[in-house]
């Protein structure tokens, strides 16, 4: 059974290859193909679940790169780990390919769409399958080309372009530091598998270990779209939909936790490589959560709620052993409920012609009535309402965020943990009301290709995907905790979880804190959002326009201590983001291309020139040789 | 004094020669010489056949002889034509030679076929007659004269005899002339061009003029290590370097000059400059056997002097190597994003490729020679494959090889566009190509070496040159075909065995790369 | 410039000493001052031909220095073969291509030619101090004896050489011969021939049979009578314009064109041209283009 667990790969493999290469002829019946493909490769890895035990179990396919002492085996591992992942990447995978049958169902290369879906999957496998970190180095390009690819689907528009571009160099940069990474194991341990890695950690000079640390974070970071390199991924959302469900919300991105979870050997002989993940996931998650309240474009919100909520897991698995089973944990149920509103969102752009921007919508609840009550049911797990999804993943990592030996520690990120779920509860309550209440804006409005709006509920195989994604949300975070069952069945890979002692702050309090602080949040949004008109186009003064309306209502209170510095702040962090971030990969990108133009004229074309080219190189060569003996 | 002169009795003995062990170089340039004799005698309608049946037969033989001679080939190499009381002789038989004997075989035969091509252009890619002006009338008519220069096909044999034996000679002077025999005939096919004669006779003279003050660069270098060791054979020179009390500034003023000549023909930064001039203006068939052959070449011969010859000095002129490793890395990873040319574009890639062999080149450990080896095999055939899909892209006025003249490419031929986008990946190094491998493998060689920082700027270019590729991909597949924009030709059966070669080279040795690797890493360089 | 003069006096004290000979000494300041000036003449003399002349002298006071440095086979190899064979036949072709047709020697890149100088200049001063301090202590040996083989001098040493340690190399010369030959061949060679050429009987009978337009010679152009171009039209005796002595190709091309053509053979464009001699490539092509229009 585990022994041919490479059919897992080798369905969407398949697949991939068949609606590739096969071209036109496959157009007919290559969606169907591609989702059958996923489906067969969900129902092996639930068959492959309930056989194995969770213990690591390498099989070796065959010898991939022998480089002298360096022997590279191209292996799966499946284990608790890499099983929780497959069942992860192909059940939720499966959804959002049967979901795209409906969503695509317009565009003439949806066969070509399902190609490369069935190739993200593979590859994604590959990742989480491997035995060793070159087979996870595959996978990892295998999932950025994919992710490129799909980014630049729409290519008419010149903002995929860019997009796709950006996203591309923010990954290149991540994989320089996997790629480094890598080769220090190799040459400090002499291999690159897990189990020899993890083995001969300990016999490795601390310093090696924790840039070892490091540069692993660096992958992740950029994989992961977390700071400094975050800013890709919510121009990612230029992709088709079902691509940001799949790929840049439940699974492609999560890859940088798995990583780190992966890597927990590592990360636990290296306590300052430790500190480091948690920094950055603390500072994205406020990071994210702070910029999402700015977006008015519903997909971006959702991206910058998927930034901030990948940072409570890498803030998670930065804690060590109390909080790399919390990190999957959550990384589950986001895998559920952020997909689910994703999916829900591309229902509501299916029905309102493609528009994204939330001050168009309101009122849709009436007209959309599945996919409000689905998105809501997401909105609850990612807001962590009692006994939702996310209530129990989320509230345990503050819990366990507060349990650190240290108290200072304790106190920044558990509350900066505490204060990212309050804000989450703002943005995501200010994205409900826009979207779903109020009045129906777009009675008045027409799209940009001049059509009228006519919202409509989207077509079954389009809801039945949300449905169940819903129930998941609301019911996956009980069903992990129950008697710790999800802790207990990751032990064998991650190690025991051990139960936060202490604190600063009591653990049975955590959930009262963060429901309070959380409901705080919705509360602000509602007196904000809720009761008032909601302008159709951003007016230059906006914010004092809309602080001074909100005075007229009495909230002056709210806006001064709240509202206003919120405001500004999240306007700061947008323009910091856009012009910091971006600028210096822009910058970056410029700069190659402005000084490769530059020098481009020293390509002139005459054999002198040349000559006198290489008159120099000569000089200098030799010059350098024999500068020791004339010195 | 005359009598003196003539009363010399003694007999000369001939030196020891394993004719067993040279005979794919003796077969390769047999069969050239032959191809000469052909020209002369056989009327102009029976040459083509005979020609491409003759160079096909000499290299599938040679290759047969080096199978044949690996099977049983002792253990750790030998010399041969060793003069009587000599330690060493002129040519070494070593796992590293019999490697590169293997792909310089594999690949010429690829690049043959394309070269022997009539069904993209009627003719071929070379001009029916090289001697007419250019841009007269004459040249506009035997532009559609069916026919070529046949004379190309000897050119090439020796050209790649000359290569074989580059990589083998274990003394400078071989070395020498050895890289002569495999420049000129190059010079003058890249001039040979059927289409735009002018950006072609151009490219040869560029190439010919700067080769020529490259291999004087070289010679010089022979001369002041001559003077310094007494010698030009590698092993004698290591052995001055090592135990010679003499002034060493003619040892290093010789290394760097030597250095200079190969690292010309490796087209390494600052001494590429020839490079995108000669890759665009050459025909593309020529274009991909330089790319691919003299690259191997150019590396081959530059791993055995270094290691055997330089060794000892390692410790001096590993910082202006390191230098130039960077050089040659961030020129090509820069100057590639602004090209428009397609070849162009290579050519730049090639030169970045050469900043990564140089990495490789200056590790002198067994992982570091092993891992050279491979990326030069894995860079060769990926290289043919791509000027082989180059070559199919065409509109009226020949090849199209603006970057515009390829949006949309996907649209019109999916599965040239698939085999090219697949190509440019494994170029990239992404895995599950034979790129990835080799960079791989360099890389962590050099690591382990210590060379750190160098790792971090290759990966670094490495990051920035996947860009350009991928603009390629991206261009190819997300752009709308340009209305008149070129058609991809239907290659005949040649061109399509030299792709397929190439392709399937690169996927294998991808993913089942453990065969060439091991056979690498079977042996050093016999002293 | 420091390291040469130190160069020189090195080999100045050896010259005082008794390894060197006042006769040998002698000879190296009268043919190395000669040699060096031939060299820079070659470099910076205009016309081609004299370039080639100072290279005569440069490599004839070399072959002199090597046979009084005892290689009298070397010595006189070099001036027969190179300063006698090669030399004579590159001041042949020089002669053949016309004297005149020299380059432009105006430098259109900013900068080449200091850069050039520069490191010229610099690269020289390194080799010449490469081999300034190698000379410092340097152990004087027995030059080979030219006329004993056994002890490695002259032509003997020289083929024991050729035939035992360089053989193989001896034997790829025959390969780069052969290139050379073929390259020769490839570049220069025109097949001219149209079938079997015809004899005056044969065109004369193939005139009358009506395989030409008209049975005599075409009308020559007019030139001499009013003007010395072949663009001038050849006159009846009832002086009007013979029409088929007008240039189809002539009459055909616009007179911009020409004019900018004649500009360009005569060379008074040439540094435009120069500059952009990369874009050849369309040129040529718009040129092709405008064949085809014709």
């Amino acid at each position: 059974m585990i022994a041919s667990s490479w059919l897992l790969v080798a369905f969407p493999a398949l697949g991939a290859l068949i609606l590739l290469a096969g071209g036109r002829r496959t157009d007919a019946w290559g969606h169907l193909l591609g989702c059958a493909t996923v489906l067969a490769s969900f129902a092996y890895g639930v068959a492959l679940f309930f056989a194995s035990d969770g213990k690591p179990t390498d099989t070796t396919l065959y010898s991939w790169m022998p480089v002298a002492d360096l022997q590279v085996d191209l292996g799966l591992r499946i284990d608790a780990l890499s099983l929780v992942f497959v069942l992860l990447i192909t059940g939720v995978g499966s959804l959002i390919h049967i979901y795209a049958i409906g969503y695509m169902s317009d565009d003439t290369d949806r066969r070509r769409f399902f190609g490369y879906f069935n190739l993200f999957v593979t590859a994604m496998l590959i990742l989480v399958l491997g035995d060793n970190f070159v087979s996870l180095y595959l996978g990892w390009e295998g999932v950025g080309l994919a992710s490129y690819l799909l980014i630049g689907w729409y290519q008419w528009k010149p903002s995929a372009a860019t997009a796709a571009k950006k996203a591309f160099i923010m990954n290149r940069v991540g994989d320089v530091g996997l790629a480094l990474a890598i080769f220090l194991m190799w040459k400090h341990i002499g291999s690159v598998s897990y189990t020899e890695v993890f083995a001969g950690i300990g016999d490795v000079d601390s310093g090696v270990i924790l840039a070892i640390g490091l540069l692993l974070l660096l992958g992740a970071c950029g994989k992961s779209g977390q700071f400094p390199l975050q800013a890709w991924l919510p121009d990612a959302m230029e992709g088709p939909t079902p691509v940001s469900a799949l790929i840049h919300a439940a699974t492609m991105v999560t890859a940088g936790v798995y990583l780190i979870a992966r890597a927990n050997p590592i990360y636990n002989a290296t306590p300052n490589a430790q500190l480091a993940v948690v920094i950055i996931g603390a500072f994205t998650l406020l990071l994210g959560a702070i910029i999402g309240c700015a977006y008015d474009d519903i997909k971006k919100v959702l991206a910058y709620s998927t930034v901030s909520q990948i940072g409570y897991m890498m803030l998670a698995v930065g804690l060590g052993p109390i909080g790399y089973a919390l990190g999957i944990m959550h990384l589950l149920t986001h895998g559920f409920f952020k997909a689910g509103l994703f999916l829900g969102a591309g229902s509501v752009m299916h029905g309102m012609n493609d528009e994204v921007d939330m001050r168009k919508f309101g009122g849709l609840w009436r007209t959309m009535p599945i996919t409000f009550v689905t998105f809501g049911i997401g909105y609850l797990a990612l807001i962590g309402f009692p006994f939702s999804a996310g209530y129990f993943s989320k509230d345990a990592i503050i819990a366990a965020a507060f349990a650190q030996e240290e108290t200072w520690r304790a106190w920044v990120f558990g509350g900066a943990a505490v204060l990212g779920a309050g804000l989450t509860a703002f943005y995501m309550t200010r994205l409900m009301l826009m979207t779903f209440f109020g009045k129906r804006r777009w009675t008045e409005l027409k799209s940009e290709d001049g059509r009228d709006f006519h919202p409509h509920e989207s077509p079954p195989v389009m809801t039945i995907p949300m449905m169940i994604l819903a129930i998941g949300s609301a019911g996956a975070g009980a069903f992990f905790v129950f008697n710790g069952q999800l802790a207990e069945w990751l032990a064998p890979s991650l190690g025991a979880l051990q139960e936060a002692e202490h604190g600063v702050v009591p653990h049975s309090a955590v959930p009262f804190i963060v429901v309070g602080i959380s409901a705080l949040g919705v509360l602000l949004a509602w007196l904000i959002f809720g009761r008032r008109e909601i302008a159709v186009e951003r007016q230059p003064v906006g914010a004092v326009v809309r602080a001074a309306r909100s005075d007229l209502y009495g909230n002056a209170l709210n806006e001064a201590v709240f509202a206003r510095p919120g405001t500004w702040l999240s306007r700061a962090l947008v323009y910091v983001d856009n012009k910091g971030v971006d600028g210096f990969v822009n910058g970056l990108a410029a700069l190659l291309g402005g000084s490769s133009g530059r020098l481009r004229r020293l390509q002139t074309g005459f054999v002198r020139s040349y000559a006198l080219s290489m008159l120099v190189g000569s000089f200098l060569l030799v010059g350098l040789l024999l500068m020791v003996r004339f010195a | 004094m005359p009598q003196q002169f003539l009363a010399q009795g003694e007999q000369l003995q001939v030196p020891a020669i394993d004719f067993a062990a040279v005979l794919p170089i003796l077969i390769v340039f047999g069969a050239a010489s032959i191809g000469v004799l052909l020209e002369a005698f056989l009327p102009k309608h029976q040459r083509w056949s005979s020609q491409i049946a003759l160079s096909l037969t000499g290299i599938v033989g040679a290759g047969i002889a080096l199978a044949a001679y690996i099977s049983d080939a002792p253990e750790g190499g030998i010399t041969t034509f060793m003069a009587q009381g000599a330690t060493t002789g002129a040519i070494a038989v070593d796992t590293p030679a019999l490697f590169l004997w293997g792909t310089l075989l594999a690949l010429g035969l690829a690049s043959l076929l394309m070269i022997g091509d009539r069904s993209l252009e009627p003719g071929g890619a070379f001009i029916s007659q090289a001697g007419l002006q250019s841009g007269g009338l004459q040249t506009r008519e035997q532009a559609n004269v069916t026919g070529m220069q046949t004379e190309i096909f000897p050119l090439t044999l020796f050209a790649l005899g000359g290569m074989m034996t580059f990589v083998a000679a274990n003394d400078l002077l071989t070395m020498f002339i050895a890289l002569e025999v495999l420049s000129l005939p190059l010079y003058l096919m890249a001039g040979l061009a059927r289409r735009r004669r002018l950006l072609s006779q151009e490219a040869a003279v560029k190439y010919f003029l700067l080769g020529a003050f490259a291999s004087a660069f070289f010679l010089y270098g022979v001369a002041l290590l001559y003077g310094y060791a007494g010698s030009v054979k590698l092993a004698e020179i290591a052995a001055a370097t090592a135990g010679s009390s003499a002034s060493d500034t003619l040892l290093y003023a010789g290394i760097g000059l030597v250095v200079v000549g190969l690292l010309f023909k490796g087209s390494v930064g600052p001494f590429h400059t020839w490079t995108p001039d000669v890759y665009q203006g050459a025909p593309t068939p020529v274009t991909g056997f330089m790319a691919a052959c003299t690259k191997v070449a150019a590396f081959g011969g530059m791993l055995r002097v270094l290691t055997v010859a330089f060794e000892p000095a390692s410790w001096e002129w590993e910082v202006p190597l390191w230098l130039i490793a960077v050089i040659s890395m961030a020129i090509g990873a820069i100057f590639g994003l602004t090209q428009r040319d397609l070849k162009r574009m290579i050519a730049y890639s090639s030169i970045a490729h050469a900043g990564f062999l140089v990495v490789g080149a200056m590790t002198l450990t067994e992982d570091g020679l092993s891992s050279t080896l491979f990326y030069l095999l894995a860079y060769g055939f990926t290289t043919i494959a791509v000027f082989g899909v180059i070559s199919l892209v065409r509109d009226a006025n020949g090849e199209a090889t603006d970057l515009s003249s390829w949006a949309g490419l996907a649209k019109r031929s999916p599965l040239v566009a698939g085999v090219f986008t697949f190509l440019l990946l494994a170029l990239a190094g992404i895995p599950l190509t034979s790129g990835f491998i080799g960079k791989f493998a360099v890389f962590s060689a050099a690591l382990a070496d210590g060379n750190a920082a160098l790792v971090v700027i290759a990966l670094v270019a490495s990051a920035v040159a996947a860009f350009f590729y991928l603009r390629v991909v991206v261009l190819m597949y997300f752009s709308e075909p340009a209305a008149e924009g070129p058609a991809v030709t239907v290659p005949g059966a040649f061109t399509t065995a030299a792709i397929t070669l190439g392709t399937a080279a690169t996927l294998v040795l991808g993913i089942v790369p453990a065969f060439a690797l091991n056979w690498a890493s079977a042996g050093g360089f016999v002293p | 410039m420091t390291s040469f003069s130190q160069a020189a006096v090195v080999l100045a004290q050896q010259g005082g000493e008794d390894v060197v000979g006042t006769g040998e000494a002698i000879a190296f300041w009268v043919l190395g001052p000669l040699a060096l000036a031939g060299g820079l003449g070659m470099i910076f003399v205009r016309n081609a031909v004299h370039s080639a002349l100072w290279l005569v002298v440069s490599m004839l006071s070399f072959g002199v220095l090597y046979i009084v440095q005892s290689a009298p086979f070397l010595g006189f190899t070099q001036i027969i073969v190179y300063t006698g064979a090669v030399m004579m036949l590159f001041l042949f072709v020089l002669m053949m291509a016309g004297r005149d047709s020299a380059d432009s020697m105006v430098e259109v890149l900013r900068g080449q030619r200091l850069l050039a100088a520069l490191f010229g200049i610099g690269f020289a001063t390194l080799l010449v101090g490469a081999l300034a301090r190698s000379l410092v202590n340097v152990q004087a040996q027995v030059p080979p004896d030219p006329y004993d083989p056994a002890r490695g001098g002259g032509a003997g040493g020289l083929g024991r050489l050729v035939f035992t340690d360089f053989l193989f190399a001896f034997e790829l010369t025959a390969a780069l011969l052969i290139v050379a030959a073929l390259a020769g061949i490839v570049l220069a060679y025109r097949d001219r021939r149209e079938g079997p050429k015809r004899s005056q009987r044969d065109l004369v009978e193939a005139r009358f049979r009506g395989e030409y337009k008209r049975r005599s010679p075409q009308p020559g152009p007019g030139v001499f009578a009013t003007g010395n171009s072949v663009a001038t039209p050849a006159l009846l005796p009832d002086g009007s314009i013979a029409p088929e002595s007008l240039s189809e190709l002539i009459e055909s091309t616009n007179t911009a064109r020409l004019i900018a053509e004649q500009d360009r053979v005569l060379g008074s464009q040439a540094e435009h041209d120069d500059s952009r001699a990369l874009l050849a490539g369309e040129d040529e092509q718009g040129s092709e283009q405008e064949g085809e229009r014709k």
